[in-house]
């Protein structure tokens, strides 16, 4: 199933039981979204391709006292409407959630108007917002659990394509940590670090390798998870794989995280190179193509060999 | 409040206002003049519905124009909805309030500063009293310059589309932008045309008559359509040497000459 529909699930759930719920899109569907609206058309609102608007609205909304969830597709949420996202639930501390659809290059070939390369880094920039990059349809779920039951400032970035369960499935313990570890740290290994489908090509990577690397699945990067600067401070070294552009991704919340503690260990940064992609192929054929298939990770952590 | 001591009322907060600007030394004089015949009709006009219980309003008003949300505070002040002390701390000790109002002052219902972002933070409201069948208004106030915004005119957009009747969109038009005439700098007229377009009830008044500006609230209170008043108002109202000055919408040093002046015809 894909993520949004997971998603959009759990919402519709909770709206059974709590009318204080509204769900707002710029225009955007899913076949959840579609039941969504045919059991609760009260709590759903159409607010037009406007996603300034949506997220004023969301405020006015969640000032009452309601509990927000806006959504649209991911380049536009995040760059068109991140003032709106600032002066309201910002600045005014609000518990709206923003499910961000299509990260990446997820709109591969609709062309660089339809990438969200940038998305990560301006809302983690911006004060206040948990950020929740989950990877599978297990964590996804907990994801929009956690957010119903705990709403805040949440900027929630999910893939546009189904991505398939890692086993061992997502615990408690390590929902709460903000990550979770395949494999077992040590010296000899490398530490490979994603989130969303990248992390998944990782994991591919540790799955076949699991001597040389181990996987760790970042989640929920802001706030940062503290625990793991010292589970991992032992690897050989860490590749951050994110398929977004090469400032202010998820590399520089490890930086930041770990030097934070003072663990200093080697690091790469392996992104998408800074340009806009006008290449078509496919989604696939552009990573391969801009240094983040699985040959371009392994070939980058070799460099700690 | 009878009409006559509306008329006293707004002069009597020009001439507070000014007296503090005198001492903070900042802020947006042009822009609460203009606004303040319409904010001592909203709120001493009886609009804003006041829970002396609860000291606190039924009803919200919003100032998306941000930086002229003091013109409220000596209004929320006399109401006992702000505390007295915030007031007469204000440019000399610490105080809560600020020259851009935000939701940590008493009474401010928004945090606002940045422009276009309150009639669809309105509309959420309204939406949200519709929704839950609650007996509550939201009046928006918004200055011409703010129909620049895209963000204003998707709003008013989903507004119109909702039939927010609860909701009341007072566009303050003092035809000055920072940098000139807004018909110079780049034409919003015919700014009625366009409003009505949307389908929205709209009334072009005299923003310094309180008669009209109250009979206007009236009828928009009686009606089932969303409503937008446009408020025809002079930027720095009552100040010889602020009207229709565009360098007076930030404050701007005053000689002794005119200091004395503007008293006087504040007052």
């Amino acid at each position: 199933m894909h993520q949004r529909d997971i998603f959009i699930n759990e919402i519709t759930k909770e709206i059974e039981k709590d009318k204080k719920i509204f769900f707002l899109s710029a225009d955007f569907g899913a076949p959840a979204l579609d039941e969504l609206r045919s059991k609760f058309p009260e709590n759903f609102i159409h607010c037009g391709i406007s996603e300034q608007a949506m997220l004023d609205v969301a405020s006015g909304l969640s000032l009452e006292g309601n509990k927000v969830f806006v959504y649209a597709m991911a380049p536009f949420l995040s760059l068109r409407a991140i003032e709106q996202a600032k002066c309201g639930a910002g600045l005014m501390n609000l518990p709206i959630c923003m499910i961000s659809v299509g990260i990446g290059l997820g709109y591969a070939d609709a062309g660089p108007t339809h990438y969200s390369t940038e998305d990560f880094a301006c809302f983690r920039s911006l004060i206040g917002t948990t950020i929740y990059t989950p990877s599978d349809s297990e964590t996804t779920k907990k994801v929009a659990i956690e957010v119903l039951k705990k709403p805040s400032f949440a900027y929630v970035r999910l893939d546009r394509e189904p991505l398939q369960s890692l086993k061992p499935l997502i615990n408690d313990v390590d929902f709460s940590n903000g990550f979770r570890i395949f494999g077992e740290p040590n010296k000899k290994r490398i530490a490979l670090i994603s989130h969303g489908k990248m992390l998944q090509n990782c994991h591919q990577i540790y799955s076949e390798n699991k001597d040389k690397y181990i996987c760790v699945d970042i989640f929920k990067s802001k706030k940062f998870p503290k625990k793991l600067p010292e589970k991992i401070k032992e690897c050989k070294g860490i590749v951050v794989v994110d398929e977004q552009g090469p400032s202010a991704n998820l590399s520089s919340c490890i930086f930041e995280g770990f030097s934070e503690q003072n663990i200093y260990p080697k690091i790469i940064n392996k992104s998408l190179p800074e340009k806009y992609i006008f290449e078509n192929g496919g989604r696939e054929f552009l990573l391969n193509k801009f240094g983040l298939s699985s040959k371009d990770i392994i070939r980058e952590a070799k460099k700690f060999d | 409040m009878k009409i006559n001591d509306l008329n006293i009322q707004a002069k009597k907060y020009r001439l507070e206002m000014f007296e503090k600007f005198l001492l903070i030394k900042q802020g947006h004089p042009g822009s609460i003049f203009s606004m303040m015949d319409i904010a001592v009709s909203l709120y001493n006009g009886g609009f804003v519905r006041y829970d002396q219980k609860e000291n606190r309003f039924i009803d919200k008003v919003l100032i998306s124009k941000g930086h002229a949300t003091a013109a409220l505070y000596p209004i929320l002040r006399d109401f006992g909805v702000l505390p007295k002390k915030e007031w007469e701390n204000w440019g000399k000790k610490e105080s809560a309030l600020r020259v851009f109002g935000n939701t940590s002052i008493p009474g401010i219902d928004i945090t606002s500063g940045s422009l276009g972002h309150c009639i669809g933070a309105g509309a959420g409201m309204c939406l949200s009293y519709k929704k839950s069948i609650l007996d509550k208004k939201v009046y928006v106030v918004i200055s011409e310059g703010e129909l620049y915004e895209g963000s204003t005119w998707e709003a008013l957009l989903f507004a119109s589309h909702y039939n927010l009747d609860n909701l009341t969109i007072i566009i303050d038009i003092n035809s000055l932008i920072i940098l000139g005439k807004t018909s110079d700098c780049l034409n919003l007229d015919p700014i009625k045309d366009k409003i009505t377009g949307l389908g929205i009830n709209t009334y072009e008044i005299d923003g310094h008559d309180i008669p009209t500006i109250v009979s206007t609230l009236d009828k928009t209170n009686k009606s089932n359509k969303l409503n937008c008043i446009l408020a025809n108002t002079i930027k720095g109202k009552g100040s010889s040497v602020m009207e229709n000055k565009k360098n007076w919408h930030y404050w701007n040093k005053m000689n002794d000459e005119e200091i004395i002046l503007t008293r006087k015809e504040l007052t």
